[in-house]
């Protein structure tokens, strides 16, 4: 009887590594073998080796789009952080309407990015958006420029739409750590005669180290692989110039190469590894 | 005359603060201003007859022409949209919860060699955004003909967000005391039932928190639902959305706005209902780890 009951018990973490193992371990696994065959979808595959990675590193689409998701993530994870530091340090603290504050800022992260790609879209149309006509209106309509049908401004308007939309909820956690750090430090601190800027990298940036490394990781990690904001803000547009990697993936798998998409799918795995792992050793050191 | 020096710079100090605060309170409102401003502009192109030359006019005040929201609603496919979005939600954010708290719990408290490789493997794959693995998993899904359906799809969501509530569920259960659960195990109750009658109701801000930073996430999926719902019946709020635009392609902004605002009333309910929550859950539940 009580040996049944032990034997119970030391299983309780199964059913939730078997759901695991299934729609994640095993197509892992699978998509490993995949990458190095041709297989299109439907007929039988054969094995190419490492065919489709040379392919790969060859097709000057796919540099421009590795080119595109660096940059987007070079540009949105720092200004994240930052920002959203920033919104902690201001939301900190007492004053009047400050749960109304914060809701209004998590507001934009509760919703999907599609749509908010879509309203961005109908703000910054060429044309006719809203932005051109609040510029024509104060007589400045010669400011208003195609910005999502150049490169540059493109990618400025993405990394934009991007941190606006998630600074709340960089903010949140940066607020939850901030609240974790006892306030008779900050105290005894001022006691010691320890100016503002002191007691901010002094106490706050090492007790934060927690929060910081969430942050830093999940900001890496989501900008590598932004995938809505850029399908509905410029469908990777002009041309394929703004295409990130994971709608390239998408493409290729609709395209019938499903052997060559689950190849740049492990490509993408290493480009975003990399900085991840750099990230979680900084950030270590720092809070020991 | 030394009083009347610590008395003007104590004056000083006050009108300082006093500054300080004002300039916080600016900051504070242009920010909000900025998060709410394109809600606003969405609202007001929502509510302008069809045949309103765009912001002729007064560019603040809307027609108030609801009739877009009757024609968005009958024109797109958002209704079934939402009812498929609200199941995938309600089945997946179960399954998190329960999957996780279990495994967080055995993790926590039997510290055998299964459990840790079990934790080591979820850790690490916590690294891994699920575009990655969704070619491979679309084949599996066909397999199991799981594809175009909403359990399938509520199974992927949940185990895209399983590493990162185990790992928090564990950080909290190792931060209860011990004693309560010896207590009831001398009593003769089995783990299972410590776990479901204690354990699970102590359990509270961390399944708020992983609930609120896993729920909006899986009712705006987009990148698995490309992928796994490809029939129109069973699109979700996004798809649903994106396939009504692209009809469009930028015409007819009246029924895009209308559309998109009504894709995100239940979301915005939602969150304001949970809001209180959030905060609370965030520090009291998701940092412990």
């Amino acid at each position: 009887m009580t040996k049944k009951k032990i034997g119970l018990h030391t299983f309780m973490a199964f059913p939730a590594f078997f759901l695991f193992s299934v729609f994640f371990l095993y197509p892992l696994c699978k998509g490993i073998g995949m990458s190095m065959t041709d297989w299109d979808g439907i007929r039988t595959a054969k094995f190419i080796g490492i065919q489709n990675f040379i392919c790969f590193f060859s097709d000057k689409r796919a540099m421009t789009d590795i080119k595109t998701t660096v940059l987007f993530a070079l540009g949105s994870a720092p200004l994240l952080n930052i920002i959203g530091l920033g919104y902690a340090l201001l939301m900190n603290g007492k004053f009047r309407g400050k749960s109304m504050a914060r809701m209004f800022i998590y507001m934009p992260a509760i919703i999907s990015p599609l749509i908010m790609g879509y309203i961005w879209y109908l703000l910054l149309q060429p044309g006719r958006g809203f932005v051109y006509h609040a510029l024509d209106r104060i007589g400045r309509a010669e400011l208003f420029g195609n910005w999502l049908g150049n490169y540059w401004t493109a990618m400025l308007v993405l990394i934009l739409v991007n941190v606006w939309q998630y600074a709340g909820m960089t903010m949140v956690i940066y607020l939850a750590g901030l609240q974790s750090i006892p306030a008779d430090l900050y105290e005894s601190a001022q006691i010691d005669g320890a100016t503002g800027r002191q007691s901010f990298c002094y106490i706050t940036l090492p007790l934060l180290g927690p929060s910081i490394r969430i942050n830093v990781v999940t900001n890496i990690i989501g900008s590598l692989s932004v995938f809505d904001i850029v399908m509905s803000l410029t469908g990777g547009g002009p041309g394929y110039n703004t295409e990130t990697l994971s709608i390239y993936i998408m493409r290729m798998c609709y395209g019938s190469k499903t052997g060559y998409s689950t190849a740049v799918a492990i490509i993408m795995f290493f480009i975003i590894l990399v900085p991840v792992v750099i990230a979680l050793r900084l950030t270590k050191e720092k809070s020991e | 005359m030394n009083k009347t020096i610590i008395k003007y710079r104590f004056e000083v100090r006050r009108q300082c603060e006093k500054i300080y605060l004002i300039i916080r309170y600016l900051l504070i409102t242009f920010v909000c201003g900025v998060c709410l401003t394109p809600f606003l502009v969405l609202l007001i192109l929502s509510l302008n007859t069809p045949k309103r030359n765009f912001y002729e006019g007064n560019m603040l005040i809307p027609d108030f022409y609801f009739q877009n929201f009757v024609e968005g609603w009958h024109k797109s496919n958002i209704g079934q949209a939402m009812i498929n979005s609200g199941l995938i939600t309600i089945i997946s954010v179960v399954l998190i919860v329960v999957l996780s708290a279990m495994a967080g719990y055995a993790i926590a408290r039997f510290r055998n060699k299964i459990n840790m490789l079990i934790f080591g493997i979820l850790l690490g794959c916590m690294m891994i955004p699920g575009i990655i693995n969704t070619v491979p998993l679309y084949t599996l899904m066909i397999k199991i003909k799981a594809v175009n359906t909403l359990w399938g799809m509520a199974c992927v969501c949940a185990t895209l967000a399983l590493p990162q509530a185990v790992f928090v569920f564990t950080g909290f259960v190792r931060s209860l005391p011990k004693e309560i659960e010896e207590a009831a195990i001398i009593d003769g109750c089995s783990y299972m039932k410590v776990f479901w009658r204690i354990i699970f109701p102590l359990l509270k801000p961390s399944i708020s928190a992983v609930v609120i930073l896993n729920g909006f996430g899986i009712w705006n999926n987009y990148s698995q639902a490309v992928f796994f719902l490809q029939d129109s019946s069973k699109h979700n709020v996004p798809q649903a959305l994106s396939v009504y635009f692209q009809q469009f392609a930028g015409a007819k902004w009246n029924l895009m706005a209308a559309t998109a605002v009504i894709a995100i009333i239940p979301v915005v309910t939602a969150f304001l209902i949970f809001q209180k929550n959030l905060m609370k859950g965030l520090t009291e539940g998701a940092l412990k780890g």
